[in-house]
Order: C-alpha cells, then structure tokens, then sequence
C-alpha cells in the first residue's frame, strides 16, 4: 500500500518520459526490429501444403507434394557467389582461367541480414542464383560454344553476357554452369539492350534445350525420356504429350524449338501448350500464381511455398499413382536422396522470405509512353468496351479465375476461389491438359504491356496489336508468336474483344494500354 | 336431377360428385345453401373478381425496362426486354390500385455479348436459380396531377425489398401511359461485389 501511496505523488511528466523511448524506438525509420526477433515462417507444414494449390482440373489427380518431414529433411542450399556467364567473343581475357582461381564464397548469412532492405538485397542474390549444376537445361560446353547462341538468337548484355545463366564458383578449379534461376525466366534483355530483372523474360530456354539435346546426340528414348519427365501427362484426357512422346525425336525437338522467347515450358507445363513466361513485377497484388492460378497466393508464406514448389520440388509430386520420374511412393520416401534437379536439397525457410521479399519489392521501369490525346481516347474506349470488368484498374486484373472452355466449375470451389464465371474462350491446352492445369485462367493484370510480350497465356500473339486483329480467328492465320510445331497455320481464338473497333480506335486503345 | 348451365357455373362439383369418393363433402356443402344462396356467393364472387379479370391484364410493353450504370466513369446503357406487367390502376382509388410486373433477366442487353453473359451467372443475376426479377405494389400516393409515388417491393435475386417509385401516369381514354424511374443498390440485392470502378447505384427507367 506504501509503494502504491508512494506512486501516486509521482508526477505526470515522469510517467511521460518512461514513455518516451518506446516512442522513439516505435518510430524509428532504420526498420530495425528492437522489440521482436524476426519471425521466418514455417512455409512447407502438411496442413498448409494441403489446400494451397487448386485441384487439377481432373481432381483425381490433383498434386500430391512432399510431406513436412520429406521437406525439412532435404539439406539447406549453401549460396555461393556467382559470376556472369559471357558469349566466348566477348568474354574478357583470361576470365575462364580467372575463374578457376577463385575460391568458394558462401554469399547468403541470415545473421547479418538486419533491416528490411538487407533482405531485399539478399533476395536478389537468391534470385539469381541457380539451384542446378547438374546442367538441367544447358552445360560449361553449350556456353562455351559460339553457335550456341547464334543458332537460337540469344538475346544479349551490351557487354556480352547471357543473363540467364551464371557461373557458380563451389571452389577453387569447381565452376559450373547454374542453371534454373529464378533470374533464367524472369529476366528481360530490353531493346535498348537494359536489363529488366522480375520482367517477362525473353530467355529461349526451349531453343536452348532442343540445342542441348541435338549437340550432345541424345538418343531417340532419351529425347523421349527427359520431355516425358517434364511434361508426361498420361491421366489427361486424350493424352496429348504421350501422342507428342509417340512422334519420335526430331518432332519432339521440333516442339521444343517451336516455343518462342517469353514462354517456357517449365516441368508441369507444355511444349505443346507452352506457358508464357509471367512478369513478376507487380505479383505482389495478383491473389492466384501460375497461368491457371495453381497457387493460391494470399499471402508472404503462399509467395514463399510457390518458389520452394517450382524450383523443381513439384518433380517429386505424385498425381494419383503417377509421379513422371518414375518414383514410387517406397522409393520417395525410403531416405536416399534423389538425385535430380532441384530435388535434392531446398532452400531454407530464410532464403525463400529473402526470395519473397525481394519480389514483392520490384518496380517497374519508367514508361517512355506518356499519355497522349491519343492514349486518352484509348482510355474511354477502354471504358466503353467494358475491358474494366475483367481488366479492373488500379491492378488492371480482376484477380479471378475464369473456367477455360470444357472445365465446369465445381460448386465449392465459389466458396473457395474467386471465380469469375465466363470463359473468355482462349485455347483450353493448358489447363485442361499439363500437370500444373487447374480448368482455370487466372485474369492477367495489363500492367507493364509495353515491355513484355508475347501475349496470351500461350504467348500466341507477339504485339498487342495482333489481339485487336479479327484475322487472328480464321483458320489460315499464322500466329506471331507461338505456332504449334506440327501446323503452319492456325486460329488464335477467344478473348474477342475490341475485334469490331475500327482502326482508328484500335491504335487508340492499343495506346493507351502501352501508358499501362 | 338434370345439370343445367347455371348449374355447371354454380356448383360444378354437382357434375362430378359420383366420380370422386371426396365429392361427398362437396354434396354435403352444395346441400347446406339452397340455388338463391348459391347464385348470391357467385355475384360476391364475380364482383370482387371482375376488375381484376378486367382490368388487371398482362401486357407485354412494346420499350424494354432501362437501366444505366457508370462503369469506369462511363455511362453503361442495359435493358431487359422480356417483361410483362399488370396493371389495375386508378388514380381515384390509390387504394385499390395495383401494379406487378414481372421480368426475364436472361433477356438483358449492355452491348457487349460476354458481359451479357457474365450478368447471367451467379456473381449477377444467377438466372439459373433465379429466373425472374419481380416488382409488386404496397401502396400509392398522389404527388400532385398525374404524378404518384409507389412503394414496391422489388425481388431480385433471393432478395426482397421495398423500392420507392415516382411515376407520371398520363392518360388518354382508357389507355394509359406508365413512366417511373428508380435507383437501386445493386449490392443490397447480391448483384456483384463492391467495386473501384463500377458503380453501386443503378437508375432503372420503366415506360409502358
């Protein structure tokens, strides 16, 4: 009671001033987190592993992943620096041997990484750096071979580097080749030869692959074996990448070739239906990642599970009884380590928040189209033509799903998801017929039109002046951007808008969406 | 006892009372009021019946029911042409007075095919479960000559609320010429979701 006494004759200033450094702390600006130890999230738990991705479009075989304890068993990757990787005639003199001198680096410390723009940093470097050496897509002899990059019309630095692969120093005399960086898809060489990280990326990872295979002599079964273990499908209906497998190896590298730059046929994916290669920038807002909005995104945690997933983990899915590296369910789960790009060993929980982080963090470039009297009128054309429905500024998506033609929308799933109940009628391949396919596309946000390209999620269209052509729809048209292997003409349906406008309005629209 | 025409107006049951077991309590019934009481329940009735029989007809109005909405800023025009309404009013006895209308939002028009589509399906107007949008009338009150304000209750959706209508009635003969116009909430009935761009309020135009 004393001390209670005693308290109250304390005055009122003094109890201010004990406020005082919370205050100061509170509104610090250095981001420093005083009071609380940083709380990485836990991202692969079997309960939120369970319903975070969509179901397949043929729920029966709906992505099976690895269990917790699978996960956290895999060894953490150590991050080593990296160095860039140039075309022989540019490289600078004595570099290779250069190279061969270094010594390992671990370049990735979560103890030293403190302020929200340490993270950022440390992403980037993650970002870049590749999770394979074991030449998953190209080798040290492809980039070291000058025809490699003439043969597919490689897009370039000023300076002569291959962006979208990097050279990983694991000691002194070990360099190899990286392949598989977030970087390798989702960077764009720009026409005024900048570099544009998180964008669309412009790398031919599909020319480069078919390259790969033809240069090495690979085997007619072995063509078949690798494409069948990135896109095998057998539980779809009518399985188209058996029919593909079925073609025999030069039509199988011809599919390869036939998929242009901005696209990829990453695993789980199509070279039949190729998916066009997502610009990151701006992710942050979008609800639903991947073309058919596979991985539901509400969240850091959700960002973080869809790159542990898609650096290769989804190898080990199984869909149904069907795991297209032919593992069993014993064999997965019998402790010895699978041997196989990005199966082996993950990354940590810190690495993928710095990953995460530095996504979220990416802006785009400054848009050399300003608006214009012209873009202006492009804008109520916009309006008028009701693309704000689908296309809703500021995000310029919706952020929902549409079921793609010959997919019913199960009744749960309007609980669930955000479904925007019309299919805008655009080719159903992908959806309906890869591992990834969920029976729905996700509605693109426009942001950033002018420097990315091709369009649709088949990157069937190279500008967006093709979308507004009414020839696209005819049988005899050539697409511009991807064309399947195996026709030489072929209609670019759905998405019909603006088909009508005349020609005048079409260049204003076309404007406006370039201010985007 | 023979059955006359009178007789199949008055109690039609009479022709049928030897073919249905239940017909027995129609017999009974038919057996309590005599041919006077009889002919006196069918005046009642034809009385209270006839305007509605009629007055109250069903027509199919040849102008569409009007909507607008802003959309981006832009003023979106819509209709739904399939409606039909009854009408029994006087505007010397508001209170026996009624309108109701009934419309098909299958039938409905923005001038783009998809979005008409869209407007269909459950975000909208979900026409599968719901097929019609309804409007009834509670009551009416003069505004001064020819113009009335109605309190209506209007069911779109599952959804059902009561709606203030200003209408101008003109009149030329027996024929009359309807002209109301109203805004709406599209959200108070289930119609989207909250939107940056596209506007909650929807002015509706009704002309018949």
């Amino acid at each position: 009671m004393k001390i209670k006494k005693w308290l109250s004759k304390l005055p009122l200033w003094l109890y201010a001033c004990l406020v005082l450094p919370i205050l100061a702390f509170g509104l610090s600006k250095q981001g420093t987190p005083y009071f609380s130890v940083l709380d990485i999230p836990r991202i692969w738990t079997d309960e939120a592993m369970k319903d975070w991705e969509l179901p397949n479009s043929n729920p029966a075989f709906s992505a099976k992943p690895v269990s917790e304890e699978f996960y956290y068993n895999l060894p953490e990757r150590v991050i080593y620096k990296t160095y860039p990787v140039y075309h022989p005639d540019h490289e600078p003199e004595g570099y290779w041997e250069w190279l061969h001198e270094q010594e390992a680096e671990v370049v990735f410390d979560e103890s030293k990484l403190v302020t929200e723009e340490d993270w950022i940093k440390a992403g980037e470097l993650l970002f870049d750096y590749p999770i394979d050496t074991l030449g998953a897509v190209i080798n040290t002899q492809h980039v070291r071979n000058p025809d490699f990059y003439s043969s597919i019309g490689m897009p370039l630095t000023p300076e002569g580097i291959m962006p979208f692969a990097q050279w990983v120093v694991a000691g002194k005399g070990k360099v190899y080749l990286g392949n598989l960086s977030c970087a390798m898809c989702h960077t764009r060489v720009m026409e005024d030869d900048s570099l544009l990280k998180g964008a669309q990326g412009n790398w031919p990872g599909d020319k480069a692959f078919a390259f790969a295979l033809e240069s090495d002599g690979v085997s007619e079964r072995g063509v078949q074996g690798i494409t069948n273990i990135l896109f095998g499908s057998p539980f779809v209906e009518g399985d188209p990448h058996g029919k593909l497998l079925a073609s025999g190896r030069e039509s199988i590298l011809e599919a390869f070739k036939a998929v242009p730059e901005g696209a990829f046929g990453r695993q789980g994916t199509s070279i039949l239906y190729p998916p066009q290669a997502p610009n990151l920038i701006g992710v942050k807002d979008r609800k639903y990642l991947d073309h058919g909005g596979l991985g539901q995104h509400r969240n850091l945690e959700d960002m973080m599970r869809y790159i542990a997933m898609n650096q290769a983990l989804d190898f080990l899915n199984f869909y149904g009884e069907y795991n297209s590296l032919g593992l069993t369910k014993e064999r997965l789960n019998n402790g010895e380590a699978i041997i196989f790009p990005g199966t082996h060993d993950r990354h940590s929980d810190a690495q993928l928040y710095a990953i995460a982080k530095y996504v979220y963090a990416l802006t785009p470039p400054e848009n050399p189209n300003k608006p214009s009297i012209l873009s202006e009128r492009g804008k109520i054309i916009f309006a008028e033509q009701g693309c704000v429905t689908c296309h809703t500024p500021p995000l310029f998506t919706n952020n929902k799903l549409t079921p793609a033609d010959g997919f019913e929308v199960p009744e749960e799933h309007y609980d669930k998801y955000d479904i925007f109940d019309i299919s805008v009628g655009t080719d159903p391949g992908y959806t309906m017929h890869t591992r990834r396919g969920t029976g729905y596309y996700k509605v693109p946000s426009l942001l950033g039109v002018w420097y990315r390209g091709p369009f649709l999620h088949d990157a069937s269209l190279a500008k967006l002046e093709d979308l507004f052509d009414p020839a696209r729809l005819r049988d005899d048209y050539v697409p511009t951007g991807f064309k399947p292997h195996d026709v030489k003409t072929k209609a670019v349906k759905g998405h019909e808008f603006g088909m009508e406008l005349n020609e005048g309005d079409r260049e204003a629209l076309v404007a406006y969406l370039l201010t985007l | 006892m023979d059955i006359g025409y009178l007789d199949i107006v008055v109690a039609p049951w009479r022709s049928l009372r030897n073919r249905c077991v239940r017909c027995e309590n129609f017999n009974y019934l038919s057996n309590k009021f005599d041919f006077r009481s009889r002919l006196l329940i069918v005046m009642l009735l034809f009385f209270l019946l006839a305007p509605i029989l009629l007055f109250a007809q069903s027509i199919k109005p040849e102008n569409p029911i009007q909507f607008k909405i802003k959309n981006a800023g832009i003023t979106v025009d819509g209709t739904i042409s399939d409606w039909e309404i009854m009408v029994d009013f006087d505007s010397k006895k508001l209170d026996q007075s009624s309108i109701r209308g009934k419309a098909n939002p299958e039938s409905i028009q923005t001038g783009i095919k998809l979005r008409d589509k869209h407007l269909h399906g459950r975000e909208y107007f979900h026409i599968q479960k719901f097929p019609f949008i309804s409007l009834e009338s509670k009551s009416f009150q003069s505004k001064g000559k020819n113009t009335f304000v109605g309190i209506f209750e209007l069911q779109i959706r599952d959804v059902k609320r009561e709606v203030e209508i200003p209408f101008t009635l003109s009149q030329t003969g027996k024929q009359q010429k309807f002209k109301g116009e109203f805004v709406i909430d599209r959200l108070d009935f289930g119609l989207g979701e909250r939107s940056l761009v596209l506007s909650d309020e929807v002015r509706v135009i009704i002309e018949f």
